[in-house]
Formats: C-alpha cells, sequence, structure tokens
C-alpha cells in the first residue's frame, strides 16, 4: 500500500522538499536536466507502465502525451487538474497537502516531452490549505534551481503557476477548466478540436489530473514495467481510493489495481455495527451505482467494474449501508447536478432541473405513479446529447438508482414516505420497547 | 473602491499569465476585492475589476454570476459552508445543517441577527473522508459533531 | 482545402476537408434543425438541435461543429438522429412559455417552426415554467427573455460582429439569463441585428410590438437609403403603412446585417408632420388648396421671380432618387439655369464630382491598414466600418487622424489628434515624410515642412502596407481647405500606392454626380446661389435648419420677401412653413420607386413598397407636370423605368485637380466642428421616434480638452452654441467638437 503518490505518507514533513528528494524525489528531473533522457523514452515508458488518466476518464497517458504537437514551433501548455469536486473524491487534495513535490516533477517532465515551457495547476479555489502547501513546494523547487528559464543550462525551461477555482464542478471538465483558466464562465468546449491542438489560450495543451502527474516521477525512476507490475492486465500501478460514505473509517487508500472491493471495505474499517451493505457507488457519484452483492465480487481495476456494470471513474467509493434511502440520496445527488450544469446546452440545462424537481417532488410526498418512467426517459434523453459528461453524469445515477431499487421509488410514490426509514424505525422502535 | 493593497495582489495574479492575458486573473481579482468588502461583490466593484483588467464589464458579471464563491448580497463576517452532499450526507451532514440553523436562528443563506455568522450549504467541498464537514475561512473542519460545531462557533469572534 | 466525398442521407456529396457537415447539409437543400448555428457567426453547438448520426459513432453529433471528413456516413433522420432532435425539442419546450399567440416573433419563429415538426403534441413537462424577470435595454429592442433558448447568438453577434460586448449570459444552469450588465440600454448601431438573429421572441422590434401579425404584412424587396452602402432590406406594411424592416441577404454589400438607422428610420414616415396636402402661403397665410392650383401657383411663382432663367436655383437633398436627381436637373437646365446642387453640407465646393474610391466594399475586409482621415465610421458608415472591423480581426491595423478620438468597435494603432485648422498641415507632413522615406521628389508645396513623430509613424503604416486604403469622412466637408486636403490625401495615396474610399459624400450622392446634379459653365452652386440674383428656389426634401453648412444665410435668403420657394417635401418643417411658398407633398422613402447606386457604383432600383399617405405623390411625378406646366419639352415620361434609363446615360463631370485655392486660417484660433449624430442624418430618420430615443439617437455633447476649455472659459455642463460641453482629453487641441443630434447653429 501507498507505493506511489503515497508513499512518503508516513514520513516526517512529507511535503517538504527534503524528504521529497531524500525517498528519490526529483531524480528522474534531473536526469533529463542532464540530458539523460529523451522524451520518446519517457513516453514509452509511459506506454509500459499502463498509466491511465486518474481524473475519471482513464484514457492512456503514454498515449496523450504523443499526441502533443512537440515539434510545432509556438508555446504550448501543460495543466494539471486539481480541481478536485467528484462527489466522495477527496485524495487529490492529500496529494497536494501531502506530496506537492511529485505534482511539481510531474508537471515539469510533461513539460519536457512536450516541448511545453509553461504550466498552470489549476488548484479549486476551497483549497486553500493545499494550495498554500503547493505553492510553498513550488517556492522550494524554485529555489533549488529546478524550474525557471534555461535550468541549469540545460536549454530546458520551466514556469509553473498555480491558479485558483472560485466554485463550479464543471471546471473539472478539461475544457471548462481552460475556459475558466481564461478567465471566463467554466462551460466545456465541443470538441474537436481537441486541447491537444487548441487548448489554453488557442495553444496545444495537455490536461492530465494530479494524481496522473504524480504518478509519473517514481514510474520513470522504477521503470514502467515495475508499475504495471503492481496491477493487473489494462490496470497498470496502484490507484487512490477514497472510500467514503457509511463505513467506520473513512480514509484515502493507495492500493495495487485489482484489490478486491472486499479488501478496501476492510482497510475502511468495514461497515458500522449492525449494518449490513447495500450500495456502492465506486467511482464516485458520476458513476453507475452497484448492489452490494455485485460489488462485493469485483475488483478495483477497470475491467472487473466495467464487468460489474459501473466504472472506476475517479475511484470514489461511496458505501451505503442498509439505513440509506435511496429516494433521498438520488435526490440529492439530482439536486447537485442540477446546480453545477453550466447552462451552456439544452439538454443538461433544462434536463437537470427536471430530474431534481421530479424527485424532490416525490419527497415532498407529492410523487405520480408515472414519474419513474418518466424520470427514466428523461435521463435517456440527456444521455449522450450534451456537450460534456456532466449530462450522462446527471443521469447515470438516475438509471442506476432505480433499476437496482425501483421498489423503494415506488413505495415512496404510493406513501409519501421512506422504505427504508419506515423500516429502520419500526426496527428502532422494536428495540427499544 | 479597490485599494492599493489589493490591486497590488491582483497585480500578482495577472503576473502569472502570458501578455495580453490579464482576464485570467478575474477570478482571483474578485476574490480579492469581495473579500476587502466584508465578503460580497456589487455592481460598482465590477465594473471597477472590469476596468482595471481591462475586461467587458458583462465578462466580469458572468464570472461573478457563475461561480458559487462569490456573493451578490452582503454575507456574515464567517461564512459557513457546510457540504450537504452526498459523502457528509450519508454521515450526518443534514442534522448538523439543522442544529447549526436552529442554533443561530437563521435558515441557509441568512446571517445572524448579530451580523457574525452566515451559513451557506454548499456542493462536496472535496473532503469526503472528513464528513461530515464544513468551510469557514480559509479552514476546514472535518468530522463534525454537535459538540465541535459548538466549539468553533464559540472561537468565531 | 483537400476535396472529399461524404454521404448524407444517402446522397453521394463532394465536399472541402473541415467543412462542417451543417454547412454541407444547407449547401445540398438537406434541411437541419437548428438554434444556435448562425452561417455568419461562430459555432457555439449548445442549442444541440442539430444532432445527426454518424456512422460508427455511438453518440449523435452535432451537425455545427462536427467537420466532415473523408468517407463519412451522415444520416440527419433516422432513427437515432430523430430521437436526439426530438428530445432536445422537447426539452427547449418544457420552459418556453406558450404565449406564441401574444408573441411578435409568433409566423417567423424557428422554434415555433421546427416544433411543428419535431414537437410532441402533448407535454410530459407537468412542473411550473420559468419565468425570467427583463432588463429594459433601451428604445430599440423589446425582450421577452421567459422566451430565450439560449442560444447566445445575440451574446456572439455583440462580440464577433458588433464588436462591443454588451449581452452575456450570466448565472449559471437553469438560471442562465442572457442580457447586459447596464440597464441604460445598448450601445451598438448595429444593435437590431440581434432582434434578427434571435430565433424566437425573446428579443423584438420595439416598434414594431403588437403592430401587426407577421403574415399579415407585406414584404417588399427594397433599398436602403441613409448611406453609401444601400443596404437591401425588405420593408413589411399592413394596411398601406410600413411596419418594420428586415435585412435582406446580400453577401457583396450588406451581407445579412443592416444597420439601425435602416431598421428604424421607417418609423418617421408615420410622423404626424408629414406633408399630406399642397399648401400654398397666399398674403403670409398658409392655406390648403388641390394639386392643380398648386402646382400653378408654384408654376406661375417661378416664372414671374425668375425672370431671366439664371435666377432659378435648384437644390435636393442626397437622399432623392437617380430618377429625381435626374428630372430636377433637366428641367432646371431646359429652364436655362445651372444654378444646381445637392452638396448643402460642404464649405468648399468643386467644380466637379467628388474623388472616386478606388475599392470595393467586399475589399476593405481585406486591406491590411487602414488609415480614417475626418471620420467616425462606425456611426457614419456603420456598414463600411463593419468591413474595416472585419479587416482588424484579420490583422489589419488602423490609424486615424480626427479632431476626436471616437469609440471604434476596433482597436486603433495610432491616433493622431488633428483640429481641423491643422489638418491641411498634418497632410503635408505625412507627405513630405512618405516622400523622404520613399526618396521621391519633394514637390514645392511641402518642400520645407519637417514631419513630425507622430506623421513619421503614419507614414510608415501607409509605406509598410502591401493592401491598403486611406478613408475619407465627412468631417472634411466643413473643413475650410477640404479641397486642397483632399488633393493631398491623393497624392499621398498615390506616393504609397494606397487605395481611396471616400465616404465624405452619402446617401445617394452617387446618382447625383452621375447626373450632373452640380452647376456647370456659371451656374451658382449650394454656396453661391444665396446671393441677390436667386429669386426661384425649387427644393427637394431640404430642410434648411438642418441641412446647410450655412443655414442661417439659406434661411435669411428664403425668407425674403421677393424670394419664391417651392419646396417639394414630405413633411411640413418648421423651416419649410417660414421660408416657403408652396409645398407640394411628397412620397418618402418606400413610398416610390427609385434607383440608389451605392459607393461600389452599383445600381440597385426598388419599387414602391407603399403608397405615399394622403394626397402627396412621388417626387418624379410631381417634377414632370411642373415641367409640363412650365412649357419645358422632354420630360414628358410614362413610367420612372424610362426616367432611369435615360438617367444612366449621363457621365458625370470629373473634377479638375487643382482648383484647391489655399486659405490660410489662423490655425491658433479655436474652431468649433459641428458634427451630426448619425439619426440627425436626414428628415425621416429625425422623425423616427424610437431610434431618437435610442442611445445613439441622443449624442449631443461639446467636447473639448480641458486646455482648450480653459482658454475660451467652458466647463464642464456649460452650454456652448446650445449643447452640454463635456471635457475630455480625447479631442484634439484648439478645437470643440459637437456631435449633435440638434439643427446647426455653427
Amino acid at each position: 500500500m501507498n507505493e506511489v503518490c503515497f508513499k512518503n505518507l508516513d514520513k516526517e514533513n512529507p511535503a517538504s522538499f527534503a524528504t521529497y528528494e531524500a525517498n528519490g524525489g526529483y531524480k528522474v528531473w534531473r536526469k533529463i536536466l542532464n540530458g539523460e533522457l529523451t522524451p520518446d523514452e519517457i513516453i514509452s515508458e509511459l506506454k509500459t507502465s499502463g498509466l491511465r488518466g486518474r481524473g475519471g476518464a482513464g484514457f492512456p497517458t503514454g498515449l496523450k502525451w504523443s499526441f502533443m504537437p512537440r515539434n510545432q514551433e509556438g508555446q504550448k501548455y501543460v495543466v494539471c487538474n486539481s480541481d478536485e469536486g467528484e462527489p466522495g473524491t477527496c485524495h487529490d487534495r492529500d496529494i497536494l497537502r501531502y506530496n506537492p513535490h511529485s505534482v511539481i516533477e510531474g508537471m515539469a517532465i510533461a513539460g519536457f516531452v512536450m516541448n511545453a515551457t509553461v504550466g498552470y495547476n489549476y488548484i479549486r479555489g476551497e483549497f486553500m490549505e493545499p494550495y498554500y502547501r503547493f505553492e510553498e513546494a513550488l517556492k522550494d523547487a524554485y529555489k533549488a534551481g529546478l524550474l525557471g528559464k534555461n535550468i541549469q543550462d540545460s536549454a530546458i525551461s520551466y514556469d509553473l503557476y498555480t491558479h485558483l477555482g472560485a466554485g463550479a464542478y464543471i471546471c473539472g471538465e478539461e475544457t471548462a477548466l481552460l475556459e475558466s483558466l481564461e478567465g471566463k464562465k467554466g462551460q466545456p468546449r465541443f470538441k474537436p478540436p481537441f486541447p491537444a491542438n487548441v487548448g489554453l489560450f488557442g495553444k496545444p495543451t495537455t490536461i492530465n489530473n494530479t494524481e496522473t502527474f504524480a504518478s509519473v516521477p517514481e514510474i520513470l525512476s522504477r521503470g514502467g514495467q515495475w508499475f504495471a507490475d503492481l496491477g493487473v492486465e489494462n490496470s497498470g500501478g496502484t490507484k487512490c481510493f477514497s472510500v467514503t460514505g457509511n463505513v467506520k473509517n473513512p480514509s484515502n487508500f493507495e492500493v495495487p489495481m485489482g484489490t478486491p472491493f472486499s479488501k478496501l471495505l476492510e482497510l475502511a474499517g468495514g461497515l458500522k455495527e449492525g449494518r449490513k451493505l447495500k450500495a456502492v457507488i465506486p467511482g464516485g457519484s458520476s458513476t453507475p451505482l452497484l448492489p452490494a452483492e455485485t460489488a462485493m465480487n469485483m475488483t478495483m481495476d477497470y475491467d472487473s467494474i466495467a464487468t460489474a456494470g459501473s466504472m472506476l471513474g475517479a475511484g470514489s467509493v461511496i458505501v451505503m449501508d442498509d439505513t440509506t434511502c435511496m429516494v433521498k440520496t438520488l435526490t440529492r445527488l439530482a439536486h447537485f447536478y442540477y446546480d453545477e450544469s453550466c447552462g451552456q446546452c439544452t439538454p443538461c440545462r433544462e434536463g437537470t432541473g427536471w430530474l431534481y424537481r421530479m424527485l424532490q417532488r416525490i419527497i415532498d410526498g407529492n410523487g405520480q405513479e408515472e414519474d419513474l418512467d418518466l424520470l427514466l426517459s428523461v435521463g435517456e434523453k440527456i444521455m449522450g446529447n450534451t456537450i460534456c459528461a456532466l449530462g450522462d453524469a446527471a443521469a447515470t445515477p438516475v438509471e442506476s438508482f432505480i433499476k437496482h431499487f425501483r421498489e423503494e421509488f415506488e413505495y415512496y410514490i404510493q406513501n409519501g414516505k421512506s422504505m427504508v426509514e419506515e423500516q429502520h424505525n419500526l426496527i428502532e422502535e422494536a428495540a427499544s420497547v | 473602491m479597490i485599494s492599493n493593497e489589493a490591486k497590488k495582489e491582483i497585480d500578482f495574479w495577472v503576473s502569472k499569465y502570458p501578455e495580453g492575458r490579464k482576464s485570467s486573473a478575474v477570478m482571483q481579482a474578485l476574490t480579492i476585492v469581495q473579500k476587502e468588502n466584508g465578503g460580497s461583490l456589487n455592481p460598482d466593484l465590477i465594473n471597477e475589476v472590469a476596468d482595471y483588467l481591462e475586461m467587458p464589464v458583462i465578462s466580469v458579471q458572468e464570472v461573478a454570476t457563475f461561480y458559487e464563491n462569490y456573493n451578490h448580497k452582503p454575507v456574515g463576517k464567517h461564512v459557513v459552508r457546510f457540504c450537504h452532499n452526498i459523502s457528509c450526507m450519508l454521515n450526518g451532514s443534514d442534522e448538523l445543517i439543522s442544529y447549526l440553523e436552529d442554533k443561530l436562528e437563521v435558515k441557509t443563506g441568512q446571517v445572524s441577527k448579530d451580523g457574525l455568522v452566515s451559513v451557506k450549504k454548499v456542493e462536496c467541498l472535496g473532503a469526503c473522508v472528513g464528513g461530515p464537514m464544513c468551510q469557514i475561512g480559509d479552514q476546514y473542519y472535518e468530522h463534525l459533531t454537535k459538540e465541535k460545531l459548538d466549539n468553533i462557533l464559540e472561537d468565531l469572534t | 482545402m483537400s476535396e472529399i466525398e461524404i454521404e448524407i442521407d444517402g446522397h453521394l456529396v463532394k465536399a472541402s476537408q473541415g467543412d462542417s457537415i451543417i454547412s454541407i447539409a444547407d449547401r445540398e437543400g438537406i434541411d437541419v434543425p437548428r438554434f444556435c448555428y448562425h452561417k455568419k457567426l461562430s459555432v457555439a453547438a449548445n442549442c444541440r438541435m442539430c444532432l445527426v448520426d454518424i456512422e460508427g459513432v455511438p453518440k449523435a453529433q452535432p451537425a455545427c461543429s462536427t467537420p466532415a471528413a473523408n468517407g463519412m456516413k451522415i444520416n440527419t433522420k433516422n432513427d437515432k438522429a430523430k430521437f436526439a432532435q426530438k428530445a432536445v425539442m422537447e426539452f427547449l419546450l418544457i420552459n418556453h412559455p406558450l404565449d406564441c399567440p401574444i408573441c411578435d416573433q409568433g409566423g417567423e419563429c424557428e422554434l415555433q417552426d421546427v416544433a411543428m415538426e419535431y414537437g410532441s403534441d402533448v407535454s410530459k413537462f407537468n412542473l411550473g415554467k420559468r419565468i425570467v424577470p427583463d432588463k429594459g435595454i433601451g428604445a430599440l429592442i423589446q425582450t421577452d427573455m421567459t422566451r430565450c433558448i439560449h442560444c447566445t447568438r445575440c451574446v456572439r453577434f455583440g462580440a464577433e460582429v458588433a464588436g462591443i460586448v454588451e449581452m452575456g449570459g450570466t448565472g449559471r444552469g437553469e438560471g442562465v439569463k442572457i442580457e447586459p450588465f447596464l440597464t441604460e440600454g445598448i450601445q451598438s448601431e448595429l444593435s437590431g441585428n440581434m432582434i434578427d438573429v434571435c430565433p424566437v421572441g425573446a428579443l423584438t422590434s420595439k416598434p414594431f410590438r403588437y403592430e401587426a401579425r407577421t403574415w399579415q404584412m407585406n414584404a417588399v424587396q427594397s433599398v436602403a437609403r441613409h448611406d453609401l452602402v444601400g443596404s437591401n432590406i425588405y420593408t413589411q406594411s399592413y394596411r398601406g403603412k410600413v411596419k418594420r424592416v428586415v435585412a435582406r441577404d446580400n453577401d457583396s454589400i450588406n451581407e445579412t446585417w443592416i444597420s439601425d438607422r435602416d431598421r428604424f428610420s421607417y418609423e418617421g414616415l408615420n410622423h404626424e408632420s408629414r406633408a399630406l396636402k399642397p399648401k400654398i402661403k397666399v398674403d403670409g397665410e398658409w392655406q390648403e388648396t388641390d394639386w392643380q392650383q398648386a402646382l400653378q401657383f408654384a408654376v406661375d411663382g417661378i416664372k414671374n421671380n425668375a425672370i431671366n432663367p439664371d435666377q432659378l436655383g435648384v437644390l435636393a437633398s442626397k437622399h432623392a432618387s437617380l430618377e429625381e436627381f435626374y428630372l430636377m436637373q433637366k428641367l432646371a437646365r431646359k429652364f436655362g439655369s445651372e444654378n444646381i446642387d445637392f452638396r448643402l453640407d460642404q464649405t468648399q465646393l468643386s467644380t466637379g464630382s467628388s474623388l472616386e474610391s478606388s475599392i470595393n466594399l467586399s475589399e476593405i475586409e481585406s486591406v491590411d491598414h487602414a488609415l480614417i482621415i475626418g471620420s467616425y465610421t462606425r456611426l457614419e458608415q456603420p456598414m463600411i466600418n463593419h468591413r474595416i472591423r472585419k479587416a482588424t480581426l484579420d490583422g489589419a491595423s488602423v490609424n486615424t487622424m480626427n479632431s476626436k478620438n471616437f469609440d471604434f468597435n476596433f482597436k486603433t494603432k495610432c491616433d493622431a489628434l488633428t483640429a481641423p485648422q491643422k489638418l491641411l498641415s498634418a497632410l503635408q507632413s505625412v507627405l513630405k515624410a512618405v516622400h523622404l522615406k520613399t526618396n521621391q521628389d519633394t514637390p514645392n508645396d511641402v518642400s520645407d515642412v519637417t514631419p513630425s513623430e507622430i506623421h513619421n509613424i503614419i507614414a510608415d503604416d501607409l509605406i509598410a502596407s502591401a493592401n491598403g486604403v486611406i478613408v475619407l469622412g465627412e468631417h472634411l466637408n466643413s473643413n475650410p481647405n477640404s479641397l486642397a486636403i483632399i488633393n493631398l490625401i491623393e497624392k499621398i495615396a498615390s506616393a504609397t500606392n494606397l487605395k481611396i474610399a471616400n465616404i465624405t459624400i452619402s446617401g445617394n450622392s452617387h446618382s447625383a454626380e452621375k447626373v450632373n446634379f452640380i452647376p456647370s459653365g456659371n451656374g451658382l452652386n449650394a454656396i453661391s446661389m444665396f446671393n441677390d440674383n436667386t429669386k426661384a428656389f425649387l427644393l427637394m426634401d431640404v430642410d434648411s435648419e438642418y441641412d446647410f453648412i450655412d443655414s442661417k444665410s439659406a434661411q435669411g435668403h428664403f425668407s425674403k420677401e421677393d424670394v419664391f420657394v417651392v419646396a417639394l417635401s414630405s413633411f411640413e418643417n418648421q423651416s419649410t412653413l417660414r421660408s416657403a411658398d408652396v409645398i407640394l407633398p411628397m412620397a418618402s422613402f418606400y413610398e416610390s420607386s427609385g434607383t440608389h447606386i451605392n459607393f461600389d457604383g452599383l445600381v440597385q432600383s426598388y419599387s414602391a413598397s407603399v403608397k405615399s399617405p394622403g394626397e402627396s405623390k412621388p417626387g418624379w411625378k410631381i417634377i414632370k407636370v411642373m415641367a409640363d406646366l412650365l412649357d419645358l419639352q422632354g420630360l414628358d415620361y410614362v413610367d420612372s423605368t424610362q426616367v432611369k434609363e435615360e438617367a444612366l446615360q449621363s457621365s458625370k463631370v470629373k473634377s479638375s485637380v487643382d482648383e484647391a485655392n489655399i486659405q490660410s486660417i489662423d490655425d491658433s484660433q479655436v474652431t468649433t466642428h459641428w458634427q451630426y449624430a448619425p439619426y440627425a442624418s436626414d428628415s425621416v430618420t429625425r422623425r423616427a421616434k424610437a431610434l431618437q430615443e435610442s442611445n445613439v439617437g441622443m449624442i449631443n455633447r461639446a467636447y473639448v480638452s480641458k486646455m482648450t476649455a480653459h482658454k475660451i472659459g467652458l466647463s464642464d455642463d456649460d452650454l456652448y452654441l446650445g449643447v452640454p460641453v463635456s471635457i475630455e482629453e480625447s479631442v484634439a487641441v484648439d478645437c470643440v467638437f459637437i456631435h449633435t443630434n440638434q439643427a446647426r447653429r455653427a
């Protein structure tokens, strides 16, 4: 456990330059500065490692980097997506707080590979503690002469800046993030063109997630094959998982890909006394919910979770026990997407509100029988028709919650109250008698 | 009026972006002037930010109304931004928010009578393993309980 | 661009790599529904209505933002495409009000049209609909933002075409509101195009509100006559009145846009001061009469007062039609008078036509450099300015030599603030710099000039330009040395190989010049005509209060006891009532057929859109009958086409180059430049209510620099010649620049 991004977590002052360097940090970057590594070697190593974008989409990182027109003249940019905001996800925050130098080194390496001399780390506006930590790390890296212009006479230049958000989930979408970095509303861009051709300020840009960048130095230091072997086929290496919800010790864990879900649950202390597992959202609120049994049989890697009917996403495991009312939980998620829709394209702007209001009406006791089918049909009409993935993300939980727990929704519509809470109350009453 | 100190701070952000890309600093500029103005923005400030960054004022207004962290009505000296999203909810955030509302005799979105505290329900703040949690100023408060909340409120002056 | 082949709805189609699917479909006549896409605006892909199926792609893709690739198989109407399109339609309708019966867009609403095909009869949406509060955005555009479907065409129009970012989308999600930040109203002179681009009834014409249903109106193709462009329009009338004017596409002229002046001026046609009956002044009292008597009265008056034929003066506004100009000059010349002119607003008059432009409208957008001298192009010639702006978007630089720095909708590189009295020497300095830098011989007239730094910069840019243009604007008209200035500009252009865009003249001036509506031989011009000899006048659409450079002299002369004035006019102006002896009510814009010759020399004819009100008659007919009553031969035309054909046979007289004798001016004196705001340009526009109430319409300021204000003792908000003073550093020293909708007082 904790072999890559969290490898210094148990050390004193894990975020400090000294700790990072003492544990092999900036080794790869210095090699690059000495001219001992070429961009092609790095890309090839990354491809071997099987590292896939940790932000949620899981696109192979080596391949993504190879798309950048590195020999094209003009400015190019590297952007790190630290706008962590997917409900249930908080491991990037810990990487920024406890291992900021790995992000700096990873971004610098990316800059070298892409022939980009400027990088921005977009940190969500609420992450002030991580921001200060990262800024301090940046200062130290500059002081150590590892960043700047013509670094150590290597002819390599790399300047890195932080940018702070101001509260918008959608900015986690890479093109919305670019818009935001340009000082605009965070509204996703349509593609093509892709950021690799037309990105930040209209220039070729590579965007990766915090964890992805943080993984790169260790991969290059210990070899792509070493990383690949940590995981399973198609899912190389380790992955940071945030395990939250109804577990005893909600926490972040970096474990090898392919770790059984049951093991992860155990790491988080298991369920609270007397509770039973009801359902799991394995990859953050935008990924389909899985019933307990399915979840207990899956391992934490791209393929196994896909086979189970969901997605690894950002590795945000939300655990629900048998006291959870699925109607209320879904309504909360629907509210979230409704609240965070940027409003740019029609299906999401109009559809997320429709979904949320129908669900809220059920909770208010005014549900109608046809509402469930209508919810599903509205979801289906949003799905695939929007500019970015937020529309799909809003429709996904609606579909999976109703699919697996339809009777709870029907009960709520018919009785105007929660089936689970009713049962739970009965049990508590019985216990108190 | 944007103070000289605030302008200096805005200039620091402007310096991060390429020539002619001042508008990239607009979010921080708004954050800075909002802080200076006691936690909220007004049309005059939006106009001034637009002038300072040489942006069309409507473009600044778009940004100021798009992002959650800007307030367009006066807020309390301290804003308790309480997460009510799924992981916090599963750990009892709703109950704590009600507790807070009762204790301060406010509804979310309102300012306490003494002007000291306002409460805002917000979406995921990215500290889900610490839920239920809230943010006050730059600080996150995690694993909240009623007792912890009492202590936090007591320390707010 | 390499050629590719794609299949669209079963048709094999050739296209260029990178063409959007929607543009190919449009070309092939395949109907793909859309709201946000507009051929002249950037692609937004936000409405999602144009989703189509591409074989092998799992999700339906927007036809507007998806570039076609070789071998692509596209289906715009199969189940997958239809499902996506209908889904989007449903989402668009859930929050759209069902107020079509009271919506002015009804009948021409893109949403309504598409809903007919893609909408469902029964709504499954049973929640409350969204209501959006309205912010007023001025006198021209009515907002009903509850109807807005957030396509952002208006926002993009502002940012991309108008060049003034005024509308935006505030808030987010369901709460996005399309609105301006300020409530003072829209500033753009092209704002009305937002009405045209709005696919729904969110932005509609304010003066048109509730005036008629779109399908009740009679649309006629016409040509706008306020500026040199001759924008193509449709007039739409109901019960004999023009109710609305909208743009008609013509890529080489106005593309798909028109100026607010062209769009909203029609309101003036329905103004209460319309001249509806012939009137004669008997013993100082006006009395209504019939046409026969009025015409006889007019003809007798002319005969009795112009005992010698050269005692008749004939003047017309620059907005008359080709046919009217032609007939009037023919009448004058047959009568024996050469006292003919339309150049009422110029200080110096040449003996021939104005300097010819050497560039076409559509070429202006490809220049690499423009030097603007004496023009606020944005307000004065909006569509020409639009082409200049397009050039700047492609990287062209613009320098200016104006007496004030104006709010252009593009960035200027170098603004050489120059007071009118210093313009001549400034241009000499530029010419000298050009000569020095290009090793050309220095002619005598500039031999002892030392170019200043800013004039060196201007010269450098002119020399560096491979494909540039010098734009001469109407501010030159009031310059006492305008002819010498224009000569100098011609020399500069020829020394630097630049083209000329002459917009000192406006309206239908090219028609006037075509038929020689200027004096020849010993004829008197619009300045020299006001002498003791000229005893009878025939005026067409002339408002002596506004139109003359020296309105005092003109009005004074017209009012003399022994001067007889026949006014063909669509309005009963105060000035006309004071100075005329006969008012012959004349048809106005859109009320008679005619011809306009535009900047490119393009001849555009139009027919009458509506019948003229009351007893008013088309100008050309009135002239024809008068000629008859004056026993003049050769004016017995059957219809206006005949007049037009004959008129087009005329050939205009060129000016001789060296006629300019330079007036010496004490250039340390403060000069006043009186510049009409754009909506004071002609008799109809001055009466168009909404235009007058708009921001541009209310322009009325005397701008002066601090130093000059001090020199002549002015402070902010003082009245200077009746105009409130603004002290600004954007004005040349020793100059008061008056920009106003008020009648000239200087």
